[in-house]
């Protein structure tokens, strides 16, 4: 077990980094909450060329994802990268900013016959999505223009990344993949939210140390308070378990090992708790400072909350790592 | 990244199973992590048996002792992920290499760094477990601030008078040569005051008296100094640079035991998985779920273990590793309380013919107890975590 990067990755997380640090600031994040079309450049300029990214080992993915989720960079190319992940399975390619709908109410990503599909992310700033019908033993691929879907809105946590339900009522069925195939177009959704998650708990970690380092009271820089060192500590070790449970699953993924489902939950429901409890810890360490509107950690906050939930929340991943590790005795 | 090792670290494996194969004794498998050392005389006081002591010899004369070091140092000039995989494979079967880890995994490391030529010499004995050491560093009065013990030697010339005491020193009621952190200049700073010096047990003025630990058992003990006479040569490195010493042997110490550590975590997850299936669980998904929970934090602590050593084979610093200690013993704890609550009102029954795996979760968790304590306390762990790891100002 190797977790050494290749020159390779090193680049693309180097590249990754400089893109972010340069071409997304807080100011477009804040002006992309007020309206989605200011990121528009970012994809156009950037990220199109970076969904090459989507066939790619996902250890490779997994690193530029961190870097992204690190921006909060706004914008469809998470939805595009799924969107590509669940085209691919079908040997079919997106054209242009695509998404997937897949899950019924409870917002799993279990292929199944309901009307509207929920949970859908960007769908109204598509152009097409991937829906995802049939059943979880038989699913269903096929690729739809937005304009021919029915799509609305709900108020939500985290507008920087929109999600929609989605009527897909009378479309056409599509090509029947495998259940494998499908896991597959799972297994690669979920490390790639999972490292997004990584890099919102990095930043949201990473601004409250700089902050504590800095802030003075009492006389003296408030990261000096052992209940805050300590408090930021087990947010460090969290992440940084997290951060080592999505590299490997992205292994995992990549050799298609046996226990890649084992791999696969615990990335998620590692990357979703620790991503939360950065968030928590940073609001706390940064105080009233940070509960304005105006500062821009709730950004981050919200897309650790709403990042965790989608497809999914780490208590869901407990559940399903549980029925993995349990199985074959529930089966007896 | 990749997970396959080379065709050379797989050889290298083989080779290392069917050596345990041939030589591991029965006494040496016997999931030594949830047990602790059983070896103990009538009066609950640490014994070295007859098959600890062939065992640790057949791993040098082997060269599986400690495998990064020459063939003459007990080893095979292992690579370090070879050692990674060697450490990790006797921890997964639950094999332990000796009952005293102190001469191999401290003492002679820094006598290899410091020592001048006759105390090198000691090494290859110590590794081999034909002396047996122990460390004198903690005090009653120098705990976590290990850098105020007052235990002083004072330069006579030709010899030092050593007066003073010890305490939680693992190993001296079986050990014939000590360690020994002492104050030699009182007025300097207490980081640049300390020297160290190897201190024979037998000699006149030192007492060892046995610690009984919480689980009934003694394996540490207060040693006292009353005027006891050390020769010269017996000062290791410079004096009063005894600190930098101490610091080495610390880090020697932390070293592979993570590796330990996970590889106890993991066996213990699987050990619950079967004893939540054989009282009929598999369907509570309380339980089940607060399994799952905990085998993800095993696995992500050994993932964590990995990442920080290729971050250090790559030459960049590793804050993985700093971690590790922390969360391990922890997770530990977590996990055997969760053995033990699983039985219930048994809980609270130690008696091997009723309890759960003739109370093995019972002891297991009492022994774990000594995780967050020893090395390092969990709260020393994090202020250094929080300081050295995440920059933050000194309190």
């Amino acid at each position: 077990m190797d977790f050494s990067l290749t020159d390779e990755q090193r680049i693309i997380q180097q590249t990754a980094r400089a893109l972010f640090s340069s071409e997304c600031p807080l100011a477009l994040v804040r002006a992309a909450w007020e309206n989605p079309e200011v990121a528009r450049p970012l994809w156009d300029d950037y990220l199109v060329d970076w969904l090459e990214l989507s066939v790619q080992p996902l250890a490779d993915i997994s690193l530029f994802m961190e870097e992204y989720g690190r921006a909060l960079a706004p914008g469809v190319y998470f939805a595009s990268l799924l969107a590509a992940y669940a085209a691919g399975s079908v040997g079919e390619q997106a054209s242009g900013p695509a998404t997937v709908a897949v899950a019924a109410g409870n917002g799993y990503w279990i292929p199944n016959e309901e009307p509207t599909k929920h949970f859908v992310p960007c769908a109204a700033q598509v152009q097409q999505v991937v829906v995802v019908s049939g059943s979880q033993e038989a699913p269903r691929i096929s690729i739809i223009s937005t304009e021919q879907l029915g799509i609305h809105e709900v108020d939500q946590m985290d507008r920087l990344r929109p999600q929609y339900r989605v009527k897909v009522k009378g479309i056409d069925r599509g090509t029947e993949i495998s259940a494998q195939a499908w896991q597959q177009v799972v297994h690669r959704a979920l490390v790639t939210a999972s490292a997004e998650l990584v890099g919102v708990g990095r930043y949201l970690l990473d601004s409250a140390v700089a902050y504590a380092k800095e802030r003075q009271q009492f006389g003296r820089p408030i990261g000096s308070f052992q209940g805050l060192q300590w408090k930021l500590v087990d947010a460090a070790l969290e992440l940084e378990r997290a951060a080592a449970s999505v590299a490997y699953a992205a292994m995992c993924v990549d050799d298609n090992v046996v226990e890649v489902a084992h791999a696969v939950h615990s990335a998620k429901l590692e990357a979703g708790s620790a991503a939360r409890r950065c968030a928590r810890t940073s609001l706390q360490v940064h105080g009233g400072i940070g509960y304005t509107w105006e500062h821009g950690l709730h950004y981050w906050l919200r897309r650790a909350y709403a990042g965790d939930a989608f497809m999914g929340p780490s208590e869901y991943h407990a559940r399903c790592l549980a029925d993995v590790l349990f199985a074959a005795w529930r089966a007896q | 990244m990749k997970l396959a090792f080379s065709t050379e670290d797989e050889v290298f494996l083989e080779e290392l199973l069917s050596f345990l194969e041939q030589h591991c004794p029965p006494e040496a498998r016997a999931t030594r992590d949830m047990i602790g050392s059983d070896d103990v005389d009538a009066q609950g006081i640490m014994i070295i048996p007859a098959w600890a002591k062939q065992w640790q010899a057949t791993l040098f004369d082997h060269g599986w002792m400690i495998p990064s070091y020459p063939g003459e140092l007990g080893g095979r000039d292992a690579t370090p992920t070879q050692t990674l995989l060697y450490l990790e494979a006797l921890a997964q079967r639950g094999i332990c290499r000796s009952l005293h880890f102190g001469g191999y995994a401290i003492v002679a490391p820094s006598l290899l760094e410091f020592g001048n030529t006759q105390q090198k010499a000691l090494a290859p004995a110590a590794i081999r477990g034909d002396t047996v050491w122990c460390i004198g560093m903690s005090e009653p009065g120098a705990g976590s601030d290990l850098a105020a013990l007052s235990t002083r030697a004072e330069d006579r010339g030709d010899h030092f008078v050593v007066d003073g005491q010890k305490v939680w020193t693992s190993y001296a009621m079986v050990a014939s040569k000590c360690f020994c952190y002492v104050r030699t200049d009182r007025d300097a700073p207490k980081h640049r005051g300390i020297s160290l010096l190897i201190i024979d047990m037998n000699s006149p003025g030192l007492v060892v008296r046995p610690l009984r630990h919480i689980t009934g058992q003694a394996e540490f003990a207060e040693v006292f100094f009353d005027q006891v006479k050390v020769p010269r040569e017996n000062l290791v490195g410079e004096m009063n640079e005894g600190w930098r010493i101490t610091m080495g042997s610390l880090a020697h110490e932390r070293g592979g035991l993570w590796v330990e550590g996970v590889a106890g975590c993991l066996r213990a997850v699987d050990d619950i998985i079967v004893m939540v299936k054989r009282m009929g669980l598999q369907r509570d998904v309380g339980i089940t779920t607060r399994v799952a929970r905990l085998y993800s934090q095993a696995r992500s602590l050994r993932a964590m273990g990995w990442k920080g050593f290729a971050s250090f084979a790559q030459g960049s610093s590793a804050p993985e590793h700093s971690y590790m200690k922390v969360a391990m013993s922890e997770l530990q704890q977590t996990l055997y309380e969760l053995g033990m609550d699983l039985q219930g009102c048994g809980l609270a029954i130690t008696d091997p013919t009723v309890a759960q795996e003739e109370g093995r979760w019972q002891k297991a968790f009492f022994n774990s107890l000594a995780a967050t304590i020893g090395g390092g306390t969990s709260e020393i762990q994090r202020n250094v975590i929080a300081q050295q790891v995440l920059g933050l100002p000194k309190g």
